[in-house]
């Protein structure tokens, strides 16, 4: 009986057409994933488009999204039988319980199960397409497809199907199991990142999403094309809890579910009771003589209309289940987005302004849905639930539908929308924040967003009135939106509906004067929505006609009156809006389609690529005088530019050319040379002399340049320079000399397209010739830079200030730089509130947003002890001063200039270090960019391989030793382990070969993470001392030092100098020259009590050392090196770990294989281990500390 | 404004003097579906104040002609007039003085009937709340939902669901009312009561009353047409209409073996049983003989032996 019981419900599944629908999405999205180049679902960087790893992670994904199958059909198996009245039929048959649940449940099961046979269906077709990059695919392996439906998909569908299952049945609700669906997505999202190295968190994410990930966090590229993770630990256990869990849940149904008392709760049946049948017999016999009141039409009668129909909407709305789902949804990704919104380990303060963008982001997928949903929802609302010949035939005129609907659709949106921010304010305060801003909210998020989810409520309801069909108006909808984000082809906001210029925001400048062009083209759209909405109410579909054409027919004459003044109005404002806004965006700025900026950039490389190679006299000194206009945003430079020939040869020509389309050549005039290439459309200019420069010899190159962001511009507004937080780097003021690789096509299928050349990387580390160059092509200088803005502003540059004063309502100060800078400098503009403090000759000072000085005495801290530790250690600062200065919100990072170090509001600044646990990232950062004034701005790197060294690695080494200074063990185990971490986990994401640190191009991992935990354990071997005076001799020899410029050969030149004995030079090779990775384990340790009552202890170790090539495959190697091991009575890392607790610290010689260690303490060990301070790479760090086994 | 500070009693006055004249006319009213079913063919009608019924078999145009009448739905060719509004050019103007109640309708969930008739109401242009709640008083006392005005819809039974269908069909004293297969489903009690409601409105305005049910035209409706695939067959008075086919109806009882050979041998318009036997109506000019004998001709024969005629026809 339940087998055919099965069969029976297993085919009504499978003929039904939504899961036919389901199935063919699933197999195009998922075919096109494994098919179309930059398109990849479960790839998590660098892996071959059908790796095991992705097909794994593909089968985990599809299968959350496989619950809209579940839920329509598992879950409603047998809750479809009381909605259509045909389970009393069904029930009265005599079949028993359980046959008819697990029956009902298996056939609907089934066939969920056979249509998650897509999955495998389309890994394999999807590479097949001719259009399928060859490279980006591997070998199909069966095994892959087993593992990933058999452990992964079908558990998932179980217990999905089970647990909704058993929630609809049990409760007779279809509302319990969409709830179930929200947790369930929720449980997903939450737990696929943050708690590194929780094993419960794994167990209980119920996809074994999590646990997968975990499993293959540290693996490289090419173990996860091909290796399947075993099923062991957190992932074995996850699969059998919640398999588990879902035969509990249809056990339970099974006991609980009663026929007999068919879904009749108590309050039902007292609904029942109260509306049985009225008799009709006893009425009162009502003749002519009641007279009912007749209608009216004028415009009183209207406004009740408008008005009743709109609160009739809105509480149909309000009151259907699926807003209850929807509002759930909505909350969790609220609350989601906000506790995941920092960085594991850097929790910052929850100011309005930087919750904004988060909670937009969250929200704009909901909203979508919800104004797409209800859309159609409303507008087939009458027809859905066949009152629509009762309605249509009132004289209700067609916009008393438009309207009520539009407006009730605009009142859920804010509803949404209001609970949104509601939730953004408790997390505010819930985290102390007490400076909650509504207004900001209300202006800067709640208006917009409601503005453009109502824009595209307003095209859905038109497309809807328009469709004969709900499903196909929402399928337009869909694909429009789809369009929307993934069009490449226009990105003119006039011509994209519902776009608009960006309004970046940021506590300095606030909406800046972003806001007016977001609104001109806001009320742009608004006014087209407007215009929709009138062909809505023309077009409205009224009675049982579905046609358009009769439609169309009367549509005209419904245009006279109101109707047409309407639209008239809505007309002009589109046409005004419009008109104002091509003129900010394409007449005032200049407007580039995408196609045509790469074009110019091809034309650029094209036209003047032939003069890279050009010998280029370098700037001696820059002389500027920078106007800085915030209110206007204008800046007026005028240079005068001493050039030197510090080549070998004589220069004849003098290459000018600008980087950012932002800024104009007013003037240039070079002495003595005729402006022969005068290019403003590539912003490139040759000056030839008519005299060629000797070496040596020196002429000057005086210029004027202007940007000035007038109006508004089309996209992402320029925000460089703005009213209050103007941050201009030198490409944003000044020209740079001769042709490089800035400014050309970068994008590897781009330069295809426009027939240049595959561009190579950088020159290789033997290439002699490039040391030429410095890195991003900024060699030394010295400046004199005069900066002028309004006289309430702060204006900063680098050098010493020499001057600052008020004059004619401006304030203008100078700046000069004796000591060489590099080329590298940022001009900044704020009304800033300054802290200072003189340390050991040095000012210290930080510009700030005077509401942002929470972490302002900690960077001066930090300043300090960075700069006494570097002086000692290092040598001396060319600076009389350091200087942080804020710059606004909408950019995240710290940079270090000559002196200064410019930090974003939202890095440093923002950052809530209350809780002590917290890692000081502030005092980090803020020690890695002082470094720099050593590390980049005192050496700077040849533009060859390994550059990164000289500044990134060199600059963390210094702050990571900054912080151990400082004394906070934590803390450094904190960063230690976070450096590992990135390492470890980034370098599976890099593509398949990984270079030796030595050789690091741009792979921050390797040049950041992986330095300076080099540099750490080359220090805790060769000592510190040592290693510094190897970088103070470095940095003497290369400090200011042009072409020829410094490799990261001569920095392991001079750390081999220092090293003395071979096991030290080992090592260097190792960390510099090599990717080696050690696997040690410590096996079960004993101790036993000797008779003098001291102990034996027996620690035996299994050690691997493995070499990886340059294509990524790893080697073991035989090896015989000094490890650290260490015997304690305490877990060393544990929060109740001290030095006392140490028993035994001391290198031993460990070789590849098992070795037992012997000892002998005089107190009994707890815990034995072997590198147990994580010194050396390991990808299993939880195994290199065993507990001692054996009696007490 | 002026039409807003009018009584109720002399727009009530006014609506029924306006309703005095007015008369629904259909001329060559055809629609064809797109998928080519003739749903209706070269439709004419004069349809005078009062009950008209509309006679018909399943199938046979009779929604197609309520909706195109109702506005519902707009025919292939033809016109339909009431009064002087060109119901086709502007069905906003027939909107404001017509009551519809469908064959089927559906409720919205979670809404009482209290207040879907108080909905209605502001549909139909009853604007103020006292004059709402003075109709959805009225009415719901008339049907007599009063005592379950609260309960929502959706829990109605057939009966008090197609009563609340007609309460809605009468707010603001419609001109034209048009009542789809109103009494299918309904018991004889409730049909009793339905009818007499309509009866009494009929007095006074056109009601169009369609039904496969002979007995409904009967009783009530002074003049009636029969529709059978999409042509009207059959027009005028039931009593004239009984009277024209006086003399042509004769009746046997046969036993139930004897049927096929009396099918064969007459023209059968309708049998029935009676304890057990079956007793016979045929068409016949003359006395067939047999044991037949002169039928007392009801509007049933005449519907039957009109739909007789258009099987033959066709």
């Amino acid at each position: 009986m339940l087998l055919q019981i099965a069969r029976f419900e297993a085919r009504y599944v499978l003929r039904n057409p939504l899961l036919l629908a389901t199935a063919l999405a699933a197999f195009l999205f998922v075919g096109a994933g494994l098919s179309v180049d930059g398109f990849d679902l479960g790839n998590e960087g660098g892996l071959l488009k059908n790796a095991a790893y992705a097909t794994l992670r593909n089968y985990a994904v599809l299968s959350v999204v496989f619950m809209l199958v579940t839920t329509s059909f598992v879950a409603t198996a047998v809750l479809r039988d009381d909605e259509t009245g045909f389970g009393p039929i069904v029930r009265s048959t005599g079949i028993t319980r359980a046959d008819y649940l697990f029956g009902r449940f298996a056939g609907a099961f089934a066939a969920a199960a056979l249509a998650l046979l897509v999955l495998p269906l389309a890994i394999l077709v999807g590479p097949l397409m001719p259009w399928t990059p060859a490279e980006q695919v591997g070998p199909a392996r069966l095994a892959d497809h087993l593992y990933g439906y058999l452990l992964v998909a079908l558990p998932n569908l179980f217990v999905h199907g089970a647990l909704l299952f058993a929630l609809a049945t049990f409760t007779r609700s279809l509302l319990a199991a969409y709830l179930g669906v929200v947790g369930f997505v929720a449980a997903f999202f939450l737990l696929q990142t943050g708690f590194v190295g929780e094993i419960a968190v794994a167990i209980a994410e119920p996809f074994g999403g999590r646990a997968l990930r975990d499993m293959v966090r540290y693996w490289t590229v090419a173990e996860r094309n091909a290796r399947l993770p075993a099923v062991t630990g957190a992932f074995l256990y996850n699969r059998l809890l919640w398999v588990g869990l879902g035969v509990l849940a249809l056990a339970l149904v099974g006991v609980a579910y009663r026929f007999a008392d068919q879904r009749m709760t108590r309050r039902e049946r007292r609904r029942l009771q109260r509306s049985r049948d009225v008799p009709a017999q006893a009425t009162r016999r009502a003749g002519a003589a009641v007279v009912l009141p007749a209608p009216q039409h004028g415009p009183r009668a209207l406004r009740a209309l408008l008005w009743m129909r709109t609160r009739f909407e809105v509480r149909q709305v309000v009151r259907s289940p699926a807003f209850v789902v929807l509002m759930a949804w909505g909350t969790f990704t609220t609350a989601y987005a906000l506790t995941t919104r920092d960085t594991p380990g850097r929790p910052s303060v929850p100011t309005t302004l930087t919750l904004l963008p988060d909670i937009r982001d969250a929200f704009a997928v909901i909203l979508l849905v919800v104004a797409i949903l209800y859309a159609g929802e409303l507008v087939w609302r009458e027809r859905d639930r066949r009152v629509h010949e009762l309605v249509d035939t009132t004289p209700l005129p067609n916009w008393g539908y438009v309207v009520p609907k539009t407006l009730a659709m605009a009142l859920v949106l804010a509803t949404m929308l209001v609970a949104n921010v509601g939730a953004a304010m408790l997390f505010q305060l819930a985290h102390g924040h007490t400076d909650v801003e509504p207004g900001k909210y209300l202006l800067w998020y709640l208006l917009p967003a409601a503005w453009d989810a109502l824009l595209l409520a307003a095209l859905a309801v038109f497309v809807q009135a328009l469709s004969p069909h709900k499903t196909i108006a929402w399928a337009i909808m869909v694909a429009f939106v789809v369009w929307r984000q993934f069009n490449q082809v226009v990105d003119h906001d006039l011509l994209n509906f519902g776009a608009s210029p960006g309004m970046p925001l940021s506590d300095l400048d606030g909406a800046g004067t972003f806001w007016i062009g977001a609104w001109t083209v806001r009320l742009y759209w608004g006014a087209f929505a407007v215009l929709l909405l009138v062909g809505a109410h023309l077009l409205w579909r009224r009675g049982t006609e579905t046609r358009l054409r009769p439609r169309l027919a009367t549509a005209r004459q419904r245009l006279t009156g109101a109707p047409g003044w309407i639209a008239a109005a809505a007309l002009v404002v589109l046409a005004g809006t419009g008109g104002w806004s091509y003129y900010n965006m394409n007449v005032l700025n200049a407007y580039r389609a995408p196609l045509a900026a790469l074009a110019r950039q091809a034309e650029l490389e094209r036209t003047y690529g032939r003069y890279a190679g050009l010998p280029q006299p370098t700037v001696a000194r820059m002389t500027l005088d920078v106007a800085l206009h915030p209110a206007e945003r204008r800046a007026v430079t005028r240079g005068r530019w001493r050039l030197r020939n510090e080549t070998p040869g004589p220069i004849a020509e003098v290459h000018v050319r600008l980087l950012d389309d932002a800024l104009e050549l007013v003037r240039a005039s070079v002495a003595g040379a005729r402006h022969v290439v005068d290019d403003r459309a590539l912003a490139y200019h040759v000056f030839h002399l008519d005299v060629p420069m000797r070496p040596g010899e020196e002429r000057e190159l005086s210029f004027e340049t202007r940007r000035w962001h007038r109006g508004f511009r089309n996209g992402a507004p320029d925000t460089r320079l703005v009213e209050n937080g103007t941050f201009l780097a030198a490409e944003h003021l000044v020209p740079v000399l001769g042709m490089g690789r800035e400014g050309t096509l970068e994008d590897a299928a781009a330069r295809r397209r426009f027939g240049l050349p595959a561009r190579g990387g950088r020159p290789r580390l033997e290439d002699t010739a490039a040391t030429a160059h410095a890195t991003l092509g900024r060699g030394w200088t010295t400046t004199d830079i005069t900066v002028s803005t309004t006289a309430d502003q702060t204006p900063l540059a680098p050098g010493r200030r020499v001057s600052d004063e008020v004059r004619g309502g401006r304030r203008v100060a100078r700046f000069v730089s004796e000591a060489p800078v590099r080329q590298s400098f940022a001009v900044q503009s704020a009304r800033y509130a300054e802290r200072r403090r003189t340390h050991a000759g040095v000012e210290l000072a930080v510009y700030y947003h005077p509401a942002h000085g929470r972490n302002v005495d900690r960077m001066l801290d930090a300043l300090a002890a960075s700069l006494d530790h570097y002086r000692t250690a290092f040598g001396p600062y060319p600076f009389d001063h350091a200087r942080i200065v804020e710059y606004p919100g909408w950019a995240n990072f710290a940079q270090a200039f000559p002196g200064t170090v410019a930090y974003s509001e939202t890095y440093g600044f923002t950052a809530d270090l209350r809780d002590p646990a917290t890692l000081d990232h502030v005092t980090a950062t803020t020690a890695h960019e002082l470094a720099h004034q050593w590390w980049g701005h005192q050496v700077t790197g040849a533009d060859v391989e390994g550059s990164m060294v000289l500044s990134e690695t060199l600059a963390n080494y210094s702050a990571l030793m900054m912080l151990k200074r400082l004394g906070d063990e934590a803390e450094l185990r904190g960063a230690l382990a976070y450096l590992r971490d990135r390492y470890l986990a980034w370098r599976s994401t890099g593509g398949v070969a990984e270079p030796p640190l030595m050789r690091v191009e741009t792979e921050t991992w390797i040049g950041y993470h992986k330095g300076a935990l080099a540099m750490y354990l080359l220090q805790a071997r060769m000592g510190e001392a040592r290693v510094n005076r190897a970088l103070r001799t470095f940095l003497e020899r290369y400090r200011f030092r042009g072409a020829p410029y410094p490799r990261s050969l001569d920095l392991v030149a001079a750390l081999r100098a220092e090293a003395r004995t071979a096991e030290e030079q080992a090592l260097i090779t190792d960390l510099f020259e090599r990717v080696v990775l050690y696997d040690l384990q410590v096996r079960a340790p004993t101790a036993v009590r000797r008779a003098d009552g001291r102990w034996d202890v027996a620690v035996p170790i299994a050690a691997r050392k493995l070499l990886v090539d340059a294509r990524g495959a790893e080697h073991e190697t035989p090896f015989a090196e000094r490890i650290d091991v260490g015997l304690f009575t305490a877990e060393p890392g544990s929060a109740a770990f001290r030095a006392p607790n140490v028993l035994v610290a001391e290198r031993r010689p460990i070789r590849q294989g098992v070795q037992v260690l012997r000892f002998v303490t005089a107190r009994r060990p707890t815990h034995a281990g072997v590198d147990p301070h994580h010194h050396l790479i390991d990808r299993r760090s939880g195994d290199n500390v065993g507990r001692v086994a054996g009696p007490d | 404004m002026h039409r807003e500070t009018t009584t109720h009693a002399t727009t009530h006055a006014a609506a029924r003097d306006a309703g005095r004249g007015t008369m629904l006319r259909l001329h060559d009213v055809t629609h064809v579906y797109p998928n080519g079913t003739h749903a209706l063919d070269r439709v004419s009608l004069d349809v005078p104040r009062g009950m008209y019924g509309l006679l018909g078999p399943n199938g046979a145009g009779k929604s197609t002609l309520m909706r195109t009448i109702a506005t519902l739905q707009t025919p292939t060719s033809g016109a339909v007039r009431f009064g002087d509004i060109d119901v086709l050019a502007e069905p906003e103007r027939l909107r404001r003085t017509l009551g519809y109640l469908p064959q089927d309708f559906g409720v919205y969930p979670r809404v009482s009937a209290a207040d879907m008739l108080d909905h209605l109401a502001v549909l139909k242009g009853i604007a103020t709340a006292a004059d709402r709640r003075a109709t959805v008083e009225t009415l719901l006392h008339q049907v007599n939902l009063w005592d379950v005005r609260k309960k929502a819809l959706a829990g109605f039974s057939g009966g008090m669901r197609q009563r609340f269908g007609i309460a809605q069909a009468l707010i603001g004293n419609p001109g034209l009312i048009i009542v789809d297969e109103p009494t299918a489903g309904l018991d004889p009690e409730e049909r009793n009561r339905f009818l007499d409601l309509l009866a009494e409105i009929g007095e006074h305005v056109v009601v169009i009353l369609s039904t496969h049910i002979v007995d409904d035209v009967a009783d009530l409706c002074p003049r009636m047409a029969v529709l059978v695939g999409g042509r009207v067959r059959l027009e005028g008075a039931p009593r004239a209409l009984i009277e024209g086919t006086r003399g042509r109806i004769w009746t046997r009882t046969v036993a139930r073996a004897e049927l096929p050979r009396v099918r064969e041998q007459y023209e059968v318009i309708a049998t029935r049983l009676l304890a057990g036997r079956t007793v016979v109506h045929v068409l016949a000019d003359r006395d067939p003989g047999d044991g037949f004998a002169p039928a007392d001709a009801g509007l049933e024969d005449v519907y039957f032996s009109t739909l007789a005629g258009a099987r033959r026809a066709a």
